[in-house]
Order: structure tokens, then C-alpha cells, then sequence
């Protein structure tokens, strides 16, 4: 480009700049009204002259800066979000739920003018914001069935219809919901708020914003005025999925001894079309006549296996687990993020909710660990179970499963537990929705 | 008395959930755990009949014998049938030339990317 289109480029940008200057000072003059009316009538009343007026306006536009009116709380939870975004960058943990939330953290807590009841239509929180609207989603329960129908189309019930005895550690592991459940009661939290803050226990990110959602989303529940916990309770979940790998090995470590994380367990049986077709229609009418709380979780899970192991409906199949679920998780981690305003969030609540989440997450894995030693009691020697993979009965697919598989490795680099440690993994996301709905009916 | 524990008055209803709640999850995946048991069990029991009734029955195989094998093993055995029938050992030694044609487009043209009439 030539020397003197920059210069007449250059020229028109700084006219454009200080057209749209002018025309916020004006609006800012207008939404502004309420708050310092007197100061603007005493000024125009006054008749002072034009410098005063323009100085009168800056002063405005400052008040509504972000700089004006950042709060501690909003730099706190600023830095968290960066937090998240680095740990999801750097170490590659979950990435496409923690990008999500740490940018939703960073959106959720840019400070704008909130005093005398204007409402900007900017926050997650105020009526008739865009975000106010996408947050529909999380509040009424809407996102997590889809996510459900998503991991329904991906997930592979094979190891779990071959070995069904394994079934058993995915129930094992839920004990960390209801264990958690107590310590929220003990703490004081009333009872439909506990049981939302014990399904962090479950390690399923969407089946707490799901029960959060109908039993702490301040509104009266079982006649007790609920908090809104959905924020809190989400970020937990998701937190502490993504640094499953960090809780769980310790704990596994702690509760085997080295022989015990050697067992080579039987390789599973090939498994027929016709048993995984049967599978997510028995499952799901089992499963929902018991827990009919469950409903919308299990029905979008096993409806989505169906779609997937059915080889007809292959182009549904598909769309639910690429486009459909990915759209949704886009949705839920910035909403969920943005939920996390500071001045909501940043309450003792919230730290407590993360100690009982932290301990919850370790709780569950016990659970399942002990349990795949019990039953190892009553198993014959050449059937024997490899402890570790209680630990995947926590519902984090595939990330507990994963970790399975390392420390596996780890012992003995030959034995690979993973397609073992999906049994009890798939398992627990069908027992923490069940637990999930056992919740819903006791407390609403 | 050194630490005195205030125990809510919730936590005994608390304590009834818990317990049926975790029951109830167990129950559920029980019945499940039951349920496939059984259902790979009759499957096995259907297929052993159709090979019975058909006369294809190894005589080999005990009536009792498990019939299910294991993923690895399908795998061998796939692997196997995959390398005897579908690896081109042989070829037909018949060469085919097909001569691609395209349809020519402007916009895909290069000579319209270039500027012939730039002046400097």
C-alpha cells in the first residue's frame, strides 16, 4: 500500500474512533441517567460550558469500564479461568471441557457497571442477555441429556456385556455420592442441596449439572429454600475429571500391593450384534422402571448406543457423536464458565463444595478399588479381578480408564487393562445416573 | 470434653437415603449384572441348538463346553482368513490406463490468477 493511503486510511480511522466515542459518551449520558441525574442537572442548570460537559461524559464512560468497576473477586476468578486455559494448553488436561470453562470463568467475570438496578443485558445473571439465554440450557437440565445421547453414539458396551460381572464396580464406586451427600449434611447444607453436592461423587460432569439444576437452582425444594449451587457444583465435577489422573493413582496405589496390580485378568469374549443391539433396549427399561429420575439421562444414553449399534441409523449415530455433542459441549463449558461470576461464586460455599468434591473423588475410588478385592475373595484363581480397574467405576469416560491402563503399565508393561477397565467405567455413568435419580425423587 | 461434635438433626434422615439410595444403585446394576449373565448364557444355549438341529455340531466339543471365544482369538482367526483370501500375492498382470479428463473452468484456471497488466 501506498505511503498516503495509510496516511488518508489513518485519517478516517481516528474520525470513525472519535464518532463512536461520542456516540458512547452520549448513550453512556443516557444509562447513566439514573444514577447521577442530579449531577447532570446541576450541570446543565448551571449552563456550564462545553469542556465541563465532555469531562462529565469521560467521567461516565470510566464508571462503566471494566477497570471502574473490577472487583478482587473478578481478577481471582479471571486468573482461574487463565489457570484452566493453561493447564488445558500445557498438559493436555481434558482440553475440550477445560478451554470452554477457564474462557466462560474469563467472560463470566468482565466487570461492568451493575449499581442501581440497570440491567446492561451483559451478565449471565440479568434477564435478556444472550449468555442469560444460552445458561437456559444448564438451568433446565437441557444440555446434559444431549451430552448423554453424544456418549451413547461413542461408547462400546461390549466389554461390559462380555464381562458383566463388572457391572458391579461401576455400583461399588457411587458409594463416594452418597458418603459425600453425609459430609454435605454434616456440614449444614439442607437436604436437596447435599444430594446435588453428592453427585460429584458420581465424576459425571453432566449428571450434576443435571441434579444440580433441579435440586440447588435457588428455588424451593422439598419446601427448603435451595442456594444456587450449579456453579460451584459444575466446576468441581469437571475440575476434578480433568485432574483424575492426579487424585485417583495415589489412592490406587495405596489400597493394592504389587502383585495385586499384576493380575492378568481373562480377555474378553467377542460379543454378537444381536447382544448389543438387546442391550440398550433391556438396560434402558431395566434401569429407568427403577430410577425413573434417571429418565432423560439414561433414556438420551442407551437411545444413542441404540442408534450407534442398531447399523442402520448410521448418519444419526454419527451426527450425535461429532456435531450434536460437540455443539452442546461449547455450549455447556462457556455457560457453565460464565456461571462462575464472581460475586456469586466466590463464597465459602463454594470452597467447601471443592473439599467434599476432592474427597468425594477420592472416596469413590476406594470404593471401587476394595470392592474388585472383595469379590476377588469369592473368584477362582484363573478368574481373577485386577483391582485397579475398580478405580475406573467412577464414571469419568474414558479418562479413569485410562489412568487404569498407565498404572497397569507401569507394573508390568505387557498388561493392557483397558478395554477391562471400560466395563466398570461405562457402568458407572449408567449407576451414577440411577444415584442421580434416586436423588431426585427422595429430595423433590 | 475436648471437641464437641454438633451433629445436624438432618443427618439421620440423611443416613436412610444414603443407605437405600446406594442400595437401590446396586440393585439396579445387580438385576443388570443378572440379566446379561443369563441373556449370554441363552444366546450360547440358541446357537448350540441351530448347530445341533443342523447337524453342524463339532463332534469334538463336549455338549458342555463354553462356546463363546475370546475377542483375541476372533482376532487371530480374522487376521487369518484376511491374509489367506485378501493379500495380493498375485496379481492379474493386466495393466488398465484410464484417461482423466477434466472439464476446464475459468475459475480454476491459473492464467486468470495472474496479473499481466500490472504496472509498477
Amino acid at each position: 500500500m501506498k505511503p498516503q493511503y495509510k496516511k488518508a486510511l489513518t485519517v478516517a480511522a481516528a474520525i470513525v474512533v472519535l464518532f463512536i466515542v461520542h456516540t458512547l459518551l452520549h448513550q453512556t449520558n443516557s444509562f447513566a441517567a439514573p444514577v447521577s441525574a442530579a449531577g447532570i442537572t446541576s450541570a446543565e442548570n448551571s449552563g456550564l460550558n462545553f469542556g465541563a460537559e465532555v469531562l462529565n461524559g469521560i467521567q461516565k464512560f470510566i464508571s462503566f469500564t471494566g477497570f471502574r468497576n473490577a472487583s478482587s473477586g473478578n481478577l481471582i476468578m479471571i486468573a482461574v479461568g487463565l489457570l484452566f486455559i493453561f493447564l488445558a494448553i500445557r498438559f493436555d488436561y481434558e482440553p475440550l471441557l477445560l478451554v470452554p470453562i477457564g474462557t466462560g470463568i474469563i467472560i463470566g467475570n468482565i466487570p461492568f457497571f451493575q449499581d442501581g438496578g440497570i440491567n446492561l443485558q451483559l451478565g449471565i445473571y440479568q434477564q435478556g442477555s444472550v449468555l442469560n439465554y444460552l445458561y437456559y440450557g444448564v438451568v433446565k437440565g437441557i444440555y446434559p441429556p444431549l451430552i448423554f445421547l453424544g456418549i451413547g453414539a461413542m461408547t462400546d458396551f461390549s466389554s461390559l456385556i462380555s464381562s458383566p460381572r463388572l457391572i458391579l464396580l461401576g455400583a461399588a464406586a457411587q458409594v463416594g455420592i452418597f458418603l459425600t451427600f453425609l459430609g454435605a449434611l454434616y456440614l449444614g447444607f439442607n437436604m436437596p442441596e447435599a444430594g446435588a453436592i453428592g453427585i460429584i461423587g458420581g465424576a459425571d460432569g453432566p449428571t450434576a449439572i443435571f441434579l444440580s439444576s433441579k435440586l440447588a437452582n435457588g428455588s424451593i425444594v422439598h419446601g427448603l429454600q435451595t442456594k444456587n449451587l450449579i456453579g460451584p457444583i459444575a466446576i468441581a465435577a469437571y475440575s476434578y475429571m480433568a485432574l483424575v489422573p492426579v487424585i485417583q493413582p495415589p489412592v490406587m496405589r495405596l489400597l493394592t500391593n504389587k502383585k495385586e496390580r499384576t493380575i492378568r485378568m481373562k480377555p474378553a469374549r467377542a460379543v454378537s450384534k444381536r447382544e448389543k443391539i438387546i442391550f440398550p433396549i433391556v438396560a434402558l427399561i431395566l434401569t429407568t422402571f427403577i430410577s425413573p429420575g434417571a429418565l432423560p439421562l439414561l433414556g438420551m444414553l442407551f437411545f444413542g448406543n441404540l442408534l450407534k449399534e442398531s447399523g442402520v441409523t448410521k448418519r444419526l449415530a454419527d451426527t450425535a457423536r461429532t456435531s450434536l455433542i460437540d455443539i452442546v459441549t461449547i455450549l455447556l463449558g462457556l455457560t457453565v464458565g460464565a456461571s462462575t461470576q464472581a460475586d456469586v461464586f466466590l463464597t465459602s460455599q463454594s470452597i467447601l463444595i471443592f473439599v467434599l468434591g476432592a474427597l468425594s473423588f477420592v472416596v469413590a475410588t476406594a470404593g471401587g478399588v476394595i470392592f474388585a478385592k472383595v469379590m476377588n475373595l469369592f473368584s477362582s484363581s484363573d478368574n481373577k479381578i485386577n483391582p485397579l480397574i475398580g478405580a475406573a467405576g467412577v464414571s469419568a469416560v474414558p479418562d479413569s480408564a485410562r489412568v487404569v491402563q498407565t498404572e497397569g503399565l507401569r507394573y508390568d508393561s505387557t498388561n493392557h487393562l483397558l478395554m477391562h477397565a471400560m466395563a466398570p467405567n461405562v457402568a458407572g455413568v449408567i449407576g451414577s445416573a440411577v444415584a442421580a435419580g434416586i436423588m431426585m425423587s427422595f429430595l423433590m | 470434653m475436648f471437641l464437641e461434635i454438633q451433629i445436624p438433626a438432618t443427618i439421620e434422615e440423611g443416613i436412610v437415603i444414603a443407605f437405600t439410595g446406594y442400595a437401590i444403585v446396586f440393585l439396579a446394576l445387580l438385576l443388570l449384572f443378572y440379566l446379561f449373565s443369563g441373556l449370554s448364557k441363552f444366546l450360547s444355549w440358541q446357537i448350540r441348538q441351530n448347530l445341533i438341529k443342523t447337524g453342524r455340531f463339532p463332534k469334538h466339543i463336549k455338549k458342555e463346553d463354553d462356546l463363546h471365544i475370546s475377542g483375541e482369538t476372533a482376532a487371530a482367526i480374522a487376521m487369518a482368513i484376511y491374509l489367506c483370501r485378501d493379500l495380493h500375492d498375485d496379481e492379474s498382470n493386466v495393466l488398465t490406463i484410464k484417461k482423466i479428463s477434466k472439464v476446464y473452468s475459468p475459475w480454476s484456471s491459473k492464467i486468470y490468477g495472474i496479473n499481466r497488466w500490472r504496472k509498477s
